[in-house]
């Protein structure tokens, strides 16, 4: 059974007297495990289906389901509750909380609050490397950091998806190599299914399968049979 | 707990925001707690100057007072009575002769008529708890030397005739006929015709008078008066002043009270006096100091701050002793009453009232309309304003602190976009924005009652003093100020009152709550922004 299953999805934007449409007609499947990369050029409808798919928006058309659940039919309350407890987000911009340290903005996230929170902290900050950089604030710490400790806020409520909007795109090559390796990893290790949506062709290199958007509909998938470790 | 720390990460990182905030209610909550608290010391002071009778125990004031349009309809005796207890009569024949020194005091009571103290025992005890007769005097005091050239008046000396006829009865009458009737005959049987020149002369020597006239010369005795007339090129000099006779036995209620014994204490024996600071100053006067009125000497053992402002002397002795010094035993022309409540003070007023005649009662409105000065224009012009004020003041602080909080909030976009994809709750999100806002409401708060208290501070060491002008309608010591040409001829009072700001609980909670209430409202319309914030369009804005 799929872990997302998106069918004939639309959105659509009015923008004057003129109709949008960002995503248009797009099924797709997405099974545990995957590691899908979403690509096409800028406009394409990239971040569009990523947010449908990350249950950050609704579609204006068609069905999402994420982990059997129709985002249709739930109320908002319920899709934050799903996102907590089922999705990591990896911003581009990294979209750390500037007043929280490293730690903290890990912390942020947790739905479920434990005596043993700070310790889950600072475990999940040593599997992105950054235990010694906990108590640093972000303006302190390097884009790859803030990135590191965007990943492990993501990992830190155990999802089993983790979607990733241009994760590099801020990024010199060598730390984005550094920002995939981790989440190849993730894929590989922990079972994640990550979905990342990039404009490098590096990152491709990393999928099980890649999907190309263009105008908001899919113009091509491409299936790999390994990725590298 | 993470949200603390999150509360406090926010408050310290973004200080200069938490500071303007803080700050902007701050101001907000020190402004309404001062200007409310002037407001109130205002009214305070001005509730004791318009009703000054409450400052010496009193609920209504009784005396016989003749206003200047009065005394033409007054009836003779009144008048009369008025008009002994304004006159003045300088007889320096009788103060020694031209060259000598004298010095001579001369004691009314105005135009506060006197009437006997015994009235007061007729009072109807269940309508009045407590009362205070006393005796306001104005005294003329003058010294100098007696004139060479004081005017010579010769009085009497004039001759008055008269003449005065009395009449006969009826029987005297008949007599007179018969008698008339028996000389005529008499006349005839001498054959003399009575109507002749011869019979009509002796009829009226042998008749009785028909009526009687007694005349008579009185001749008034002379005499030469020596009397001041009009202004002397000499060195006499005039002084007036005010005298107050108070009933020593009453500590509740008088023209002046124990407790406004400012230095030295309050009349004990005859031949002690007090007197006003403000005379005490303008005289030079110090305790112990000795003062001779009508030839009696008083040691001054008191210096009074005088609070009924409408009725103030510039002396003050016991009962008795103002009593002797004017020759007015038992008199009194001021009544001070207090009624047995609130609700019997105008049936109080009644009563005494009915006692004798002419007698005016004066309440707390009557007082009230006579005050004007600084003191009265503060406190109308903060009544009318401190509602508006603050208005204003709330709405601007509340303005502040919402913009701030919502370009706080504008700013965080990112952040609270960020926070609701990764799953934080609306509630959690408002929560987390109102208690940012409520610790800065209470910072806000804090600080506002530190500045308040400081600003009040500051102003009551700034000795404040506003002054209410009373009017004083003693015709009789306008007329001889006026006449005498010395002192003021407006006879009004002026009280000083020193402006004491007082803060109460009630007024810091206020202001308190104006600064926590508009931050949690201010945080509260951000919060609801922030709640509508949907996470992708939110990150859609900063992508």
């Amino acid at each position: 059974m799929p872990i997302i299953k998106a069918s004939h999805i639309t959105k659509t934007y009015r923008q004057g007297t003129k109709t949008i449409h960002a995503v248009h007609d797009v099924s797709l499947e997405i099974d545990k495990a995957d590691f899908l990369v979403i690509i096409g050029p800028s406009g394409s409808g990239k971040s569009t289906l990523l947010q449908l798919i990350g249950a950050l928006d609704r579609p204006t058309s068609g069905a999402i389901e994420i982990h059997g659940v129709d985002i249709m039919k739930v109320n908002d309350a319920a899709l934050t509750k799903l996102r907590g407890s089922s999705i990591g987000f990896i911003f581009q911009s990294f979209n750390l909380i500037p007043t929280l340290t490293a730690a903290q903005n890990v912390e942020a996230v947790i739905t479920k609050r434990t005596p043993h929170d700070r310790k889950r902290v600072l475990h999940v900050l040593k599997q992105v490397d950054l235990e010694h950089r906990a108590h640093h604030l972000p303006s302190l710490l390097s884009g790859g950091e803030q990135q590191r400790v965007a990943i492990a806020r993501a990992l830190i409520n155990e999802p089993d998806i983790i979607l990733a909007d241009e994760p590099t795109g801020n990024l010199d090559s060598k730390t984005g190599e550094d920002i995939m390796r981790i989440l190849s990893e993730l894929n590989a290790k922990q079972k994640k299914t990550v979905i990342v949506i990039t404009h490098s062709d590096y990152v491709k290199q990393f999928a099980d399968r890649v999907i190309e958007l263009k105008d908001g509909k899919i113009v091509a998938t491409h299936q790999h049979t390994s990725h590298l470790a | 707990m993470f949200y603390l720390r999150y509360l406090w990460a926010e408050l310290t990182r973004r200080w200069s925001k938490t500071l303007m905030m803080t700050l902007g209610l701050a101001m907000a909550s020190a402004i309404i707690i001062t200007i409310i608290s002037v407001s109130q010391s205002l009214s305070s002071a001005q509730d004791k100057v318009l009703n000054p009778l409450q400052n010496v125990g009193t609920d209504i004031m009784v005396s016989r007072t003749v206003t200047p349009d009065e005394i033409t309809s007054l009836d003779d005796a009144t008048k009369e009575e008025a008009l002994a207890d304004n006159r003045i009569t300088t007889d320096f024949s009788k103060l020694g002769d031209p060259g000598e020194s004298f010095s001579n005091d001369t004691l009314m009571p105005g135009s506060r008529l006197t009437f006997a103290s015994s009235e007061a025992e007729k009072i109807d005890t269940s309508l009045v708890e407590d009362y205070a007769g006393g005796l306001l005097l104005n005294v003329v005091h003058q010294e100098g030397t007696i004139p060479k050239l004081a005017a010579e008046i010769e009085v009497g000396g004039q001759s008055i005739g008269f003449s005065q006829r009395f009449e006969m009865s009826d029987e005297d009458r008949q007599a007179f006929a018969d008698a008339q009737a028996k000389a005529m005959a008499e006349l005839k049987a001498k054959g003399i015709d009575p109507n002749s020149e011869e019979g009509r002369k002796l009829m009226f020597d042998s008749m009785p008078r028909p009526s009687q006239t007694v005349t008579g010369e009185v001749v008034v005795p002379k005499e030469i008066v020596r009397q001041e007339i009009g202004s002397f090129s000499t060195d006499i000099k005039t002084d007036n002043f005010t005298l107050a006779g108070v009933d020593t036995s009453k500590t509740a209620i008088g023209l002046i009270l124990p407790d406004q014994i400012v230095e030295g204490r309050y009349l004990e024996n005859s031949g002690e006096i007090v007197a006003s600071r403000a005379y005490a100053q303008d005289k030079g006067y110090a305790l112990d100091n000795k003062i001779t009125i009508g030839g009696k000497e008083f040691t001054l053992v008191g210096i009074v701050e005088p609070k009924l402002y409408t009725m103030t002397a510039d002396l003050y002795t016991s009962l008795t002793d103002a009593q002797e010094l004017s020759e007015r035993e038992g008199k009194i022309n001021v009544l001070l009453v207090k009624a047995t409540s609130a609700d019997n003070v105008t049936r109080a007023g009644e009563n005494v009232a009915s006692l004798f005649t002419g007698a005016k009662v004066t309440d707390s409105s009557d007082t009230a309309e006579e005050v004007t000065g600084s003191l009265v224009s503060a406190a109308n012009l903060t009544n009318k304003f401190i509602g508006i004020t603050s208005v204003i003041v709330i709405i601007a602080a509340f303005l502040i602190v919402s913009l701030l909080t919502i370009l706080s909030v504008n700013k965080r976009v990112r952040e609270i976009g960020t926070l609701k994809a990764i799953g934080w709750k609306n509630a959690l999100i408002v929560r987390q924005i109102l208690m940012e806002n409520i610790v800065v409401g209470v910072f806000g708060a804090a600080l506002g009652v530190g500045v308040a208290v400081l600003a009040i501070a500051v102003l009551n060491q700034n000795n404040i003093t506003l002054s209410a002008t009373i009017g004083n309608s003693d015709i009789g010591s306008r007329l001889i100020r006026g006449f005498m040409g010395g002192g003021q001829a407006d006879a009004s009072v002026v009280a000083d009152v020193q402006l004491k700001i007082a803060y109460s609980y009630l007024v810091i909670l206020l202001g308190s709550l104006v600064a926590i209430v508009g931050s949690i409202v201010a945080g509260g319309l951000a919060a609801i922004k922030s709640s509508k914030m949907k996470p992708q369009e939110a990150l859609r804005n900063i992508e």
